[in-house]
């Protein structure tokens, strides 16, 4: 007996009751379904204005020659995005799958709690607050200046507690019973670790890396004050040279009151937004192929 | 106890994260304690942000040594984030609570996986992105239709722009709970005649109260740090509390953002170190509040296991 | 087992050196020019006439490479103090304190430029408005809150004044703007010099709708969307103000007259102080007494740290800032952004202290 009976229009409402509740309910669904639409609205309403916008500005100089000013090409910004991010994720990379290797294969104590409980504390942790610390500590008080391993040492903060997760938690998916043959082959722990449960969760530790890398194209707050801004490429300097980086131009030159600048930060938004984007939905298309949602 | 070099080497890589979390703090206790001595408890109830005269001669108060006039407080900051953070939650609940609901229940489940990829891609958009769309379209939008005064930079856009933030955090884990809940909750609901709207808003919904609570709590957290895009459209106020949803606010990372460079212009210092109290403070709130997020949801998975 | 074999650790181990190699690559290519970079940053008033410089300079002297950026006069003293560019552009000269602490720095003047009152009237076509420091000052304390208060009408006789609360806009990160404003605000106003006073960042009086801006650019944008609004801008940015339809003030100057900033106007200002500019360089001519001296002018200024990480660095900045004071002086720069040109006095006095950096 389903509840379509009493919606059932060739039988009439028993009651004014139960139309009322025939109402209340087609009223709740309509409700429910403008729910849906003013979330996913307002993504589609921001991927469209900054691709029309963005995809507007688009010309071959806008990927071969450097920001100038107020105007100019996004050279610059790319490479340095990249270059921020690499030496972020060489930093982060290493920390965070080490973590996360610990974090399951030995971390069933006390030990293990505590470093993931400050694992998550970090995650919390606003990015603004990463940005002054390494501000005041990197930039200021060792003198590095702004550059390019002080932005990379911020981002490498924010992003290893998520890789440490990540990696626990694809690691843990690896059978108990894999282990347990390697070791009863006589295999050594790194060799278990390294040729066996690693290699079994690749595409779990790659899902993480990937996520971090999407983060970190995106980031700004801890980078404003880390890695300065420079018009031009970078020179190999991993101190005492600022970089400069996409979100930057988004952040600034959107406020320049001329229409280059407006289309130099749409196109900058328009790469950023196409890098998280296309990470993040393959990532996600990967995941439920694997899992059956 | 053997000494298990591996093991150690992994623990050691383990411990950094710790260690760069600790190193955050103790710089934030260790750089904030001459300005947390000079403003005292005045700090948080303080409306005044005040970097004094800096074109004066520095002068001894309290004994700090401090511009002449200067007076820290940051009731307007902390005002600023408790509103709008409140704001964009009360915004927030009914959209993912009804988004959740209607995926989990309305939509057919071969549709299912593509609209809720596209309710989690909204998580992702970066914050300047967000914040770049605000100043486009939302602010002239507000200002033209909505505001009274013409003036599209405010509370108002700051809390929509953080509602359509963290909507996905909350709209994603009801989701999952919904799913989740057992079928005979369901199927036993509908055997007593319930439609099916009732079915989900008086049979599962208060079974996964808590789930959405701590969803609610976590989004919280992520509101409450954000920092660009509340930047670019909360209108930066000063020494001002907010009077209505119009009134241009500043958040308390939103303020950090943009005053370290002016509180350089300080030649005693105790401006930025104010700043490290500041960001002491946001940092207080943020952990509470993840805190108290972690207990629920990880307090309601116990409940489930029992139940199921 | 596929893509376990792809990641394996031997292939992750050699994709890490692939990239390495990679960036080291990169590295030396960039490293083969060998050119000396330069970071500038502060005022936004100063930027728009940066911008003219650097590719022309870079033209003529391609060793050279030097960033521009546009964080407010605050940040460009605090950052240049530190090391952390090399120049800092102000509207503002450094105070005793900060000079006293940081002895090594120069405030060299590179142009002279001055600000607008812009506000956001609709409706009152080609008139530009009288208003006076002690009548801004009572709008910025939240006193006059109404643009047809009798104050502003007093000031403009038989201009229609609208009925409207005034949204006053000022600055909110550390702005050379700021410094100019305050200052005629607290020459001209006993009440405002007691309360506020001066500086690049104040603690603005609590004003309901008050909207905090970033930089010029900000200030523009912000008055632009917003109707019955009031804003200070640097004169750089008079031409996007006007394409915004942003309207200009006369300001009342220290001998009572009501003047737009104009050539001759901020030239008269710049003249009254040429001859009391002491070697260092730090004076205001706000508010200064003249036949139509325009009360908001000021020299623009570099600051330099005598002081540089190496030789290198050192000649590049005494190039460039020779060249800016004499060459980058020409009308053709000067006249896009409003300014004007040191007076040779001052011009000399520049140049003996750009001598100074080693």
């Amino acid at each position: 007996m389903s509840a379509s009976a009493s919606l059932n229009p060739a039988r009439p409402a028993r009651s004014l009751r139960e139309l009322r509740r025939t109402i209340f309910s087609q009223i709740g669904w309509i409700a429910c379904g403008l729910a849906l639409f003013c979330v996913i609205g307002p993504l589609i309403d921001i991927v469209g204005v900054v691709a029309y916008h963005g995809i507007a500005a688009f010309s071959g100089k806008l990927f071969t020659t450097t920001t100038n000013g107020v105007s100019g090409g996004l050279l610059n910004a790319i490479e340095g995005t990249f270059a921020i991010s690499l030496f972020g994720m060489l930093i982060a990379v290493p920390v965070g799958v080490g973590a996360g290797i610990y974090l399951s294969e030995y971390g069933a104590n006390r030990v293990g709690s505590t470093i993931r409980f400050l694992s998550d504390v970090l995650t919390g942790t606003p990015s603004i607050v990463l940005g002054y610390f390494s501000y005041i500590v990197f930039v200021t008080s060792l003198g590095w200046d702004f550059s390019l391993l002080a932005a990379a040492i911020t981002l490498a903060i924010l992003i290893v507690p998520y890789l440490a997760r990540i990696t626990e938690l694809a690691l843990r998916q690896v059978p108990v019973s894999m282990r347990e043959a390697a070791f009863a082959l006589g295999a050594t722990e790194p060799t278990v670790v390294f040729k066996i449960i690693l290699p079994g969760a690749a595409s779990g530790v790659m899902t993480g890396a990937l996520l971090a890398l999407a983060i970190s194209v995106g980031e700004t707050a801890p980078l404003i004050y880390t890695a300065g801004w420079s018009n031009f490429l970078w020179n190999g300097k991993f101190t005492h040279e600022p970089v400069g980086y996409l979100t930057y131009v988004i952040w600034t030159f959107i406020d320049q009151p001329n229409p280059q600048s407006h289309a130099l930060a749409f196109a900058a938004a328009f790469l950023v937004m196409l890098v998280v984007l296309a990470i993040n939905i393959g990532v996600r298309l990967t995941l439920r192929r694997n899992r059956v949602i | 106890m053997k000494l298990r070099p591996f093991r150690l080497s992994l623990l050691s890589l383990s411990l950094l994260i710790p260690a760069a979390l600790c190193a955050v703090i103790l710089f934030l206790l260790i750089y904030s304690a001459p300005a947390i001595g000079f403003n005292g408890f005045g700090f948080v109830s303080g409306i005044t942000w005040n970097l004094g005269d800096l074109y004066g001669d520095p002068v001894v108060t309290r004994g700090f040594t401090v511009p002449n006039g200067a007076n820290y407080g940051i009731l307007v900051f902390v005002a600023g984030t408790l509103l709008s953070s409140f704001i964009a939650i009360l915004i927030a609940i009914p959209l993912s609570v009804g988004a959740a609901i209607f995926l989990a229940e309305a939509v057919p489940n071969r549709i299912r996986p593509v609209l809720s990829l596209l309710v989690e891609l909204v998580a992702v958009v970066p914050s300047v992105v967000f914040g770049l769309w605000g100043i486009a379209v939302l602010i002239p939008l507000i200002g033209h239709y909505v505001s009274p005064s013409g003036n599209g930079y405010g509370l108002l856009s700051a809390s929509i722009v953080l509602a359509l933030m963290i909507t996905p955090i909350i709209a994603t884990t009801l989701l999952d709970a919904l799913m989740q809940v057992p079928k005979e909750n369901r199927e036993s609901a509908f055997g007593l005649g319930a439609t099916h709207f009732e079915v989900v808003s008086k049979a599962m919904m208060p079974m996964v109260r808590t789930t959405l609570i701590g969803g609610i709590v976590l989004a919280l957290g992520r509101a409450l740090g954000e920092t660009m895009a509340v930047a670019m459209v909360s209108g930066g106020a000063l020494n001002i509390l907010p009077t209505s949803i119009f009134s241009p606010v500043s958040t308390i990372a939103s303020f950090i953002l943009t005053q370290l460079d002016s509180a350089q212009s300080d030649p005693t210092n105790m401006a930025v170190r104010s700043l490290a109290e500041i960001a002491l403070v946001l940092f207080i709130i943020t952990l509470a509040v993840n805190a108290g997020a972690k207990l629920l949801t990880s307090g309601a998975l116990n409940v489930r296991k029992r139940q199921s | 087992m596929k893509l376990s074999n792809i990641l394996s650790r031997s292939t992750a181990l050699r994709s890490g050196v692939a990239a390495l190699a990679l960036a080291a690559t990169v590295a030396t290519t960039s490293t083969a020019h060998a050119a000396t970079t330069l970071v500038e940053t502060g005022s936004s008033l100063l930027y728009p006439l940066f911008n003219l410089w650097v590719p022309a300079f870079t033209a003529a002297n391609p060793a050279v490479q030097i960033t521009t950026t546009s964080t407010g006069s605050g940040a460009g003293i605090a950052q240049s103090i530190k090391n952390l560019v090399q120049i800092g552009a102000s509207d503002a000269y450094m105070s005793n304190a900060l000079v006293h602490k940081n002895p090594n720095m120069l405030n060299i003047p590179l142009a002279i430029s001055a600000q607008a009152v812009n506000y956001n009237l609709p409706g009152l076509g080609d008139t530009h408005l009288k208003l006076s420091g002690p009548i801004l000052a009572g709008i910025y304390s939240g006193k006059i809150t109404m643009w047809n208060d009798h104050a502003i009408r007093a000031a403009n006789p038989g201009v229609k004044l609208p009925a409207h609360k005034i949204i006053a806009i000022h600055r909110v990160d550390g702005s050379g703007d700021t410094f100019i404003f305050t200052q005629y605000l607290s020459s001209s106003t006993p009440s405002w010099a007691s309360t506020v006073r001066y500086g690049t960042a104040v603690s603005w009086p609590a004003v309901a709708d008050a909207i905090g801006a970033n930089g010029n650019s900000g200030m523009v944008s912000a008055a632009a969307a917003n109707p019955y609004s009031i804003a200070y801008i640097g004169v750089s940015y008079a031409a996007q103000a006007a394409k915004a339809g942003l309207g200009v003030a006369e300001l009342k100057t220290a001998d009572g007259q009501y003047v737009l900033p104009t050539p001759e106007t901020v030239g008269a200002a710049a003249a009254s102080v040429v001859t009391d500019t002491p070697p260092d360089e730090r004076i205001s001519m706000i508010f200064a007494h003249g036949s139509n001296a325009y009360p908001i002018a000021n020299y623009e200024y570099a600051i330099i740290n005598a002081q540089q990480p190496d030789a290198a660095t050192a000649a590049a900045l005494r190039t460039f800032l020779n060249w800016a004071v004499t060459d980058g002086n020409a009308p053709q720069y000067l006249n896009q952004v409003q300014f004007l040109p040191l007076p040779t006095a001052i011009q000399i006095l520049s140049k003996t202290q750009i001598a100074k950096i080693k």
